[in-house]
């Protein structure tokens, strides 16, 4: 089995997610002969290669015409090497990248395909790969049929291999210009105002309810713990109404609606409001003074306790790991 | 010359429906719950919408592939003021694979300048048949849409990725997925769906369109993820971070 | 001086010609009066038909409650309202005495008599008759000039055109120059007993004094005569074309029954919208007969917007300049290309501002009814497609879901977890049901006040059933929102499971369930006896079924709530239960009636605000500038709202509801 991995990189380095799905590769190419490589598109990438070479053979593809990630010549790139390498497996982290690219060249290649898998095992010769559906509250179990697959995994699905010395033999693919498609055009990229993922979108969302009493204590104990989790920040109406939040972090009816996999509601008591914007969320963690707060009627863990003690311990602990 | 928006539509479940695995099925018991129109395409819907209010040569065309209740959805999007809408007759559920055949095919023989769809459907979640049809059609893709400027020749579509906005420039035709910031969807009221009923539903068959379907995704298992919400009081930070990495997929 | 040669002359003075000069003028300007008013009366007879019927009665009736009241005129503006009545009460009067010697004049004509020998107009008669109308006289003159006074202080809040001054300052001429006339008349036709008259004979003392002799006299009389005479004409030539107007179509506008009750709406149906091809107004012609009527009787006073909560919390909603600004499209009803009433006309922003309150429709003195002008315009922004955003998400929740927050249905009991409820199936031999409402159904908050009440049912021995988790959202807040369509689809779902188990009473803590059980329902079929649980929880205490505990005077406060005090008039049972538990009730500086809305009728709190923007702020300020530490509330969007806005404001006041400060005076059962 040949598994390829198509890279996520910032013009330095490999993005974690494509270390994780290099290592998720590994164990999917894991008997004799199978074979693990990274194929790096872009331009100038002498030190991405390097970088990706430590995890293993490393295929170049490096062209001004590459140098930003635009779905539709880096699908065709991809795709090619897909054939030419007679690979069994294209596989990428879950990100936008590569669900914009990996996508695409999914489509190139036949479209047996299964996005933001989180594991997998054998069944007899087939390989079956578990998703999540329904935004979580199902995990499938599929079987692709096709040649070759093309999956998308979590990061969290698996740890990045060790890194190998010396490193990895690194290749040059040949790119037919000609073939390259041109009908799309990159503007620019408006990096994000803050650091942390959108609230509707992010995996965790740690929030902060009326227990928080500046805003300086919201950015250090809110911001704090979702930063460990990559994770965005939210706000009960409460809070905002205080002026200690911005109101587009507000979550709720009237604020934004958001179904995270881990949703971390920090001195919020739990209105009803409230909690029609975080119903959805696959696990609720609810922090608070108050024993009696509605708040721990909806979550599936609590801890009764002053948060001005509890979080800074959560960020402690998960630091140390 | 006319410009011809191809929206392509989902029926799902309303996303306040709770999920139940049927036990020993491979479904989920859809006996509670309400369908709905997939809320990202609504907001494709809208968006295709908005483009005919700027310019004045726009048909907006939304397709559903599926049975006859699919029509509920369709007078939904033709409510909110789609011109008509067609309905691909086929047993659901379909893979993305050949969710895109069949809209390559309609492509080929419809002429759009523009398919607008939503960048996900909330069942599934797959995130693929915009990127599908696109690769199908040599078309230009963008995807997860949050600003469609468009002009004459093309569209400058910023996207929303991991790292910040993107902004990209495609031309015509092209495949656009639309994400949850492009729009508010605007409500469709029962006396819009009664304008609608004199609105078109054309329906067409697979052998019409000469589509056979692949599978290539075969569902082989479904698995209730477990959400008590039993409120487990836990004792200190260390327990719950260790419920967490044992219950979340997160660590 | 014997009273039966008290009389004077009628056109004294004035020769033949000149009085049929007089009565050709007379008859010019009733027709410019009327072929000005025909048209502002064609563009009424262009709305919709309605059913309203009109009668005199009905007219006066309303003269008496409406116009001369305190309840609307004098709310706000007691001095204004003194003012209005002087010189309505006093033109009235004055016209009505102007009619009285006009038939006099003719029954004289036609009896043959002379000009000095009245059919009735002497002796008695004309002894009262006479200072009655000076009096009025003098109440015009005072009404005018404080209108002026007023007028020159550029008050934005009355309204303003330009005929207004010429109208004000024609009124003050005519009451001066009249009293000029008479005492003219009474020097020249040296009337006897001219103290009747007293304001004339003080002219007339005056003049005399100043030197008038008779002979100037008969010719100044003649001169005045016909000034007084030329403005009186031109005036009521002017009526249809000046804000005067607005007595008539106010006339015709109170005239007409039934009033809408406030709490009630005009339904419409499916049907109808088929047919018609129309849901809600977007055009002139889509309002009724009476709703245009209402736009030319408005006067632009401001009393509504003075009531108005949204406009006292900055909104960009006026509820009088909603009226003026529909009433100057009527220039134009029926014709082609004309704007958009929601959203051209009205903005959006405006008419999403509403709270529903009613507070405008109950204090306007005309009766116009701005609340369902908005109303009908909110319709057809939903029927077009014109909501989105969290307005559009709530709907939506309460069609698919049966609740604002898209809750799961089979939740709906889990509130009474521990306290043994009966639901109808579990009690078919209910006396009465006890309807739960989303609010404390669903929000932990509202929670307590359901439990409470629960607790308070059952200590009285009541056989209360709940309908349980085949309750949905009464719709109320769907339907005031516009959305006739996801009410009705609710309301024909609570009135079959309604129906299912034969119920006919029902009493609920929540005033907007309340009003739509009994104002809303019949319009879909339902028809129950609904009770508010402050009335029912009175009754138990007065019946002695529920025996309290006159526990040591607390001081609390009570909040009214809108639907429950003014569109219900629902006011003393709260407070009598209060008083059983013998609470010290400080009260709200706008209470009962005259309450301050909480800000989330009419949908809004289903709207984004922020804490500054949010209707109802001045009533959070009111609250906290009284200081009281416990506030007692009755609803639970007042529960919330109120609760928010105290802890905005850092108060540590608690809010509870009146069920739970009944439950805790509970006695203890031995």
């Amino acid at each position: 089995m040949h598994v390829l991995v198509l890279a996520e990189h910032d013009g330095d380095r490999l993005r974690a997610g494509t270390t994780a799905a290099l290592g998720f590769a590994r164990r999917l190419a894991d008997g004799d002969g199978d074979q693990v490589t990274c194929l790096v598109l872009g331009d100038s990438l002498a030190t991405v290669a390097d970088d990706a070479a430590t995890f293993g053979p490393v295929l170049v593809a490096s062209h001004a015409d590459l140098a930003e990630p635009l779905a539709d010549r880096w699908a065709e790139v991809t795709a090619g090497v897909m054939r030419s390498e007679s690979a069994d497996i294209l596989l990428g982290a879950s990100s936008t990248f590569s669900r914009d690219i990996l996508g695409r060249a999914g489509g190139l290649l036949g479209g047996a395909m299964a996005s933001d898998v989180t594991g997998f095992h054998r069944d007899g010769g087939h390989l079956v790969w578990q998703r999540p559906m329904y935004a979580g509250a199902v995990t499938a179990s599929v079987v692709l049929h096709g040649n070759p697959l093309i999956v998308t995994v979590r990061p969290t699905a698996a740890e990045p291999p060790e890194r190998s010395s010396p490193p990895a033999s690194i290749t040059p693919v040949e790119i037919d210009l000609g073939r390259l498609p041109t009908s799309t055009g990159h503007l620019g990229l408006d990096g994000r105002p803050s650091h942390r993922p959108d609230v509707t979108e992010a995996r965790v969302v740690v929030s902060g309810g009326r227990g928080l009493k500046t805003t300086e204590d919201f950015e250090r104990l809110v911001g704090g713990l979702a930063d460990r989790f990559d994770g965005a920040t939210g706000s009960s109406r409460a809070l905002v109404d205080a002026g200690l939040a911005p109101n587009d972090l507000q979550v709720g009816q009237t604020g934004k609606v958001v179904a995270p996999e881990l949703y971390i509601a920090v001195g919020i008591s739990g209105a009803v409001q409230h909690l029609a914007g975080m119903k959805n969320s696959r696990v609720i963690v609810a922090v608070n003074s108050d024993p009696h707060a509605p708040i721990f009627e909806v979550a599936d863990y609590g801890i009764v306790g002053d948060l001005y003690d509890i979080v800074p311990e959560m960020i402690r602990q998960l630091d140390a790991d | 010359m006319s410009f011809l928006v191809l929206v392509p539509t989902k029926r799902v479940p309303d996303t306040d429906g709770v999920i139940r695995v049927v036990p020993g099925e491979l479904d989920v018991d859809t006996s509670h719950l309400s369908f709905v129109i997939n809320p990202f395409d609504a907001i494709a819907v809208e968006e295709a919408l908005r483009l005919r209010e700027r310019r004045d040569d726009v048909e907006v065309v939304v397709v559903g592939i599926g049975g006859e209740a699919y029509e509920d959805e369709l007078r939904t999007a033709l409510a909110m003021g789609a011109d008509r809408a067609i309905r691909v007759d086929a047993a659901e559920p379909l893979d993305p694979w050949n969710v895109a055949g069949i809209l390559a095919e309609l492509a080929r023989r419809l002429g759009p300048r523009l398919v607008l769809m939503g960048k996900q459907a909330v069942d599934d979640d797959s995130a693929q048949t915009g990127q599908f049809l696109a690769a199908q059609l040599g078309w230009p893709q963008a995807t997860f849409a949050s600003r469609i400027d468009d002009s004459e020749h093309g569209a400058e579509v910023a996207r929303e990725t991991d790292y910040g906005i993107e902004t990209l420039s495609v031309t015509w035709p092209a495949v656009i997925t639309a994400d949850l910031r492009l729009n508010e969807p605007r409500y469709a009221s029962l006396p819009g769906i009664l304008a609608a009923r004199g609105k078109p539903i054309e329906e067409m068959s697979l052998e019409e369109l000469g589509i056979e379907i692949e599978p290539r995704v075969e569902l082989v298992g479904l698995q209730q993820v477990s959400s008590q919400r039993t409120g487990r009081r836990l004792e200190n930070v260390t327990e719950l971070l260790q419920c967490l990495r044992e219950n979340t997929e997160l660590f | 001086m014997p009273t039966e040669t008290l009389t004077r002359e009628i056109f004294g003075n004035i020769g033949t010609v000149p009085k049929a000069i007089f009565y050709a003028l007379a008859i010019i300007a009733g027709l410019i009066a009327v072929t000005t008013a025909w048209p502002r009366i064609r563009r009424w007879r262009s709305g919709r038909a309605d059913d309203s019927r009109h009668s005199v009665g009905q007219l006066v009736r309303a003269i008496f409650t409406r116009v001369l009241s305190q309840a609307t005129l004098g709310k706000t503006r007691p001095a204004a309202s003194r003012a209005h009545r002087c010189l309505f009460g006093g033109f009235a009067v004055l016209t009505l005495g102007t009619i009285l010697i006009a038939v006099e004049h003719v029954a004289a004509l036609l009896a043959g008599r002379e000009a000095d020998e009245p059919v009735f107009h002497k002796g008695l008669y004309y002894a009262i008759y006479e200072p009655v109308m000076d009096l009025a006289g003098l109440a015009v003159l005072a009404g005018a000039g404080w209108f002026l006074i007023r007028r020159r202080h550029g008050d934005s809040s009355i309204g303003h055109r330009r005929s207004d001054w010429m109208v004000l300052f024609a009124l003050l001429f005519l009451g001066a120059s009249g009293f000029l006339v008479e005492g003219l008349r009474i020097i020249e036709a040296d009337s006897p007993g001219r103290w009747v008259s007293f304001v004339g004979a003080a002219v007339a003392g005056g003049l005399e004094t100043a030197g008038v002799t008779r002979e100037t006299a008969v010719v100044v009389h003649r001169l005045a005569w016909w000034l007084h005479a030329v403005v009186a004409l031109g005036l009521l030539a002017a009526v249809p074309s000046t804000r005067l107007w607005h007595a008539v179509a106010g006339s015709v506008l109170l005239s007409g029954h039934p009033e809408r009750p406030l709490g009630t709406m005009t339904p419409v149906t499916i049907e109808e919208v088929e047919a018609t091809g129309v849901f809600g107004t977007s055009q002139m012609t889509h309002l009724s007969v009476r709703q245009l009527v209402s736009l030319d009787a408005c006067v632009s006073c401001g009393r509504c917007q003075d009531e108005c909560p949204a406009h006292a919390a900055g909104k960009p909603l006026s509820p009088r300049r909603v009226v003026q600004d529909l009433a100057r499209q009527l220039p134009g009803i029926g014709s082609d290309n004309r704007p958009a009433l929601a959203g051209e006309v009205v903005s959006e922003e405006t008419l999403w501002s509403c709270t529903t309150c009613s507070a405008c429709v109950e204090v306007c003195p005309l009766g116009v009814d701005p609340l369902e002008l908005i109303i009908g315009m909110r319709r057809h922004l939903i029927g077009a497609g014109a909501v989105r955003g969290p307005a559009a998400t709530a709907l939506q929740k309460l069609s698919r879901s049966g609740n604002p927050w898209g809750l799961p249905p089979d939740q709906r009991m889990d509130w009474a977890e521990g306290l043994e409820v009966p639901t109808v199936d579990d009690q078919p031999d209910f006396d009465v049901l006890y309807w739960v409402g989303c609010a404390a159904a669903y929000d932990r908050q509202s929670r307590r006040t359901a439990r409470a009440m629960v607790r308070l049912l059952q200590a009285a021995g009541v056989r209360f059933a709940v309908l349980g988790e085949r309750e949905r959202c009464t719709g109320e807040s769907a339907r005031r929102m516009g959305e006739e369509f996801v009410f009705a689809e609710l309301a024909a779902h609570n009135i079959e499971e309604l129906g299912k188990h034969k119920v006919t009473r029902i009493v609920t803590h929540c005033p907007h369930c309340l009003n739509s059980l009994k104002h809303d329902y019949p319009d879909a079929g339902g028809h129950y006896e609904v009770v508010h649980h402050s009335e029912f929880l009175s009754t138990l205490v007065a019946e002695g079924r529920l025996q309290v505990d006159r526990t040591s005077p607390e001081p609390v406060t009570f909040h009214d709530p809108c639907y429950l005090a003014r569109v219900n008039g629902i006011v003393d049972a709260p407070r009598e239960v209060l008083e059983a538990t013998g609470a010290q009730l400080d009260e709200l500086p706008r209470h009962g009636c005259r309450t301050a809305c909480c800000g989330a009728g009419g949908g809004r709190m289903w709207l984004d605000d922020g804490p500054e923007d949010r209707v109802g702020r001045d009533r959070i300020e009111e609250i906290t500038a009284a200081g009281a530490e416990t506030v007692v509330v009755s609803c639970p969007f007042c529960r919330t709202m109120i609760g928010d806005g105290l802890a905005t404001e850092g108060s540590s006041a608690s809010i509870v509801d009146l069920a739970e400060v009944l439950l805790e005076s509970l006695k203890e059962s031995g």
